[in-house]
């Protein structure tokens, strides 16, 4: 009967349900700028915040100052994103403005508006080109350093949900809400390989760090491992009890970050997976009922940090 | 602090008829299609509205998307596919999805998800339930995805006049859902049958713009 107990606790208790979160800092903001959701810069020196007063906070980390603080003026913003560098930070609007700053100078680079809301958006890691999927229409490849837009994207209908660069800098990768995964060349836009293998919509992709495959997260609470050369489905990583809404590659390439959301409610609680990606397994998972992440990345450690609000409180958690 | 006053029965009365009509006779289902026939007129493309999040494709061919006992209001939704000439387009497809009456979609499977038949007129109806209200949504709707070769893939939404959200004056209401950028997509509904076992009925035509 022992026996049987000790089974029973092995198989329902996985490795990684001993991962916790750990407040690292709390940085209060006023009360009439909740932050929405966040972005970490890849080295995870800063943080910026998306607030409900429409602008932008920019918070050095670990010491949680505030730095720098911009806004689209009459737009309200959609997404952020640093460069690959961090060297560059850029915001995009609900009504199709796109602003990139200087980080951390705060000087303004560009702007720009692409005629619709913006869904997402990625900057090449040579920092010539810009990515941008806008809401319903098709994602579109601008050239940064004319200004000018090189191409269309489009997908069989509606837009594009989640795009980025290879580290190489040679494929964009795109999810579209028509749920196929489409590789481009990234300099003329020239489509490469197509993935039809997955049936609900992909919310975050990420590339490997050596450029060669895509981890596509979304409604299918999966992570999947996709080709790049060809578009084949490669692998699945176990299916989880939510959807993916950002997947974050660490510097290493080795781990994964993958948070996820409620589909029955965006506020509610959602775990936080670290996946192994050379095994394909659950490093850690957190689920904190008092957390909902909002955003995520990695320090120069490698240490994984996540991000929640709590009124007025911007907490950043690290995942031990 | 200011209260409402109450509406009377004639103001209650009045505001449904703007958005519901009810139909105690079994005869309003025919009613209801005769009304639909196609008339060959130059036509306003339907108002695109954004495609959401839960769409899943390979959704099986079907016109019942609710099963027998399913808890709802029964639904019977029918329409036209027309392209901006007047004209049903060739091979047209439509799918719908939805969440069930309780709000929630299925993504492990194709609970409420069809791709619909349409006949060589662009005639189509499907049978469900009155979708409830998802979470992060304000009102309930009904997900569309129309495709003709030769024509711009139209992504909308219907949306259903009796919603409680617009307290039963959409005209003046349907902004309450920041994704309802048009009246029209909001539907009336005809309430038809014995009082007992009332079913809804939409009409709903689908106009696609030429390419």
């Amino acid at each position: 009967m022992t026996w049987i107990r000790i089974c029973c606790a092995l198989v329902l208790v996985p490795p990684a349900l001993g991962a916790s979160l750990k407040l690292e800092k709390t940085i209060t903001v006023p009360p009439e700028a909740v932050v929405r959701f966040t972005a970490v810069s890849p080295k995870g020196d800063w943080v910026a915040g998306a607030c409900q007063d429409g602008r932008v906070r920019l918070w050095s980390f670990p010491a949680g100052e505030l730095r720098q603080v911009f806004d689209l003026e009459d737009q309200r913003v959609s997404r952020l994103r640093f460069s690959g560098d961090g060297a560059l930070l850029a915001v995009g609007g609900d009504r199709g403005g796109i602003r990139i700053w200087n980080i951390p100078s705060g000087k303004l680079k560009l702007q720009f508006k692409v005629g619709e809301p913006v869904v997402a958006f990625a900057i090449s890691p040579d920092r010539t080109l810009l990515a941008v999927a806008r809401k319903d229409e098709p994602a579109q490849l601008w050239d940064l350093t004319t200004e000018s837009r090189i191409t269309d994207l489009p997908a069989r209908f509606a837009g594009s949900l989640s795009l980025d660069f290879s580290p190489d800098g040679q494929w964009l990768a795109l999810a579209d809400a028509d749920t196929e995964i489409r590789i481009y060349e990234s300099r003329t836009g020239a489509l490469r390989a197509t993935s039809d293998d997955l049936l609900l919509e992909t919310f975050a992709i990420a590339f490997s760090q050596d450029s060669r495959f895509v981890y596509a997260g979304g409604a299918d609470k999966t992570v999947s491992l996709i080709a790049v050369a060809g578009g084949k489905l490669l692998r699945t990583f176990p299916r989880q009890t939510h959807a993916v809404s950002e997947l974050k590659l660490s510097p290493d390439g080795k781990i994964l970050l993958a948070i996820y959301f409620d589909e029955k409610g965006l506020a509610n609680p959602a775990p936080v997976v670290v996946w192994n990606v050379a095994a394909g397994s659950v490093e850690a998972q957190v689920f904190e009922p008092e957390v909902t992440p909002n955003g995520g990345g990695f320090l120069g450690s490698g240490r994984v940090i996540v991000t929640s609000s709590a009124g007025p409180k911007l907490q950043v958690w690290s995942v031990r | 602090m200011m209260h409402r006053s109450p509406l009377s029965r004639r103001e209650i009365l009045g505001r449904c008829l703007g958005s519901l009509t009810i139909l105690c006779s079994t005869s309003a289902l025919r009613v209801a299609k005769a009304v639909a026939l196609p008339q060959a007129q130059h036509r306003k493309p339907t108002p695109a509205n954004e495609i959401g999040s839960f769409y899943k494709k390979r959704a099986p061919k079907a016109a019942m998307l609710r099963a027998p006992g399913d808890p709802g209001m029964p639904l019977t939704v029918r329409g036209q596919v027309f392209n901006t000439r007047g004209d049903a387009p060739a091979n047209a497809g439509i799918e719908v999805w939805q969440a069930d009456h309780l709000g929630r979609y299925d993504l492990d499977g194709y609970r409420y998800r069809a791709q619909l038949p349409v006949d060589p007129a662009g005639v189509y109806e499907f049978e469900s339930v009155i979708p409830g209200h998802h979470p992060d949504r304000v009102c309930q709707h009904i997900h569309y995805l129309v495709l003709a070769p030769g024509h711009k893939p139209l992504v909308t939404q219907l949306y259903f006049a009796t919603d409680p959200v617009f307290e039963g004056d959409p005209d003046h209401n349907f902004g309450r859902d920041p994704l309802i950028h048009s009246r029209e997509l909001v539907r009336p509904v005809v309430l038809a049958g014995d009082p007992r076992e009332m079913q809804a009925l939409v009409h709903f035509d689908l106009v696609l713009e030429l390419l």
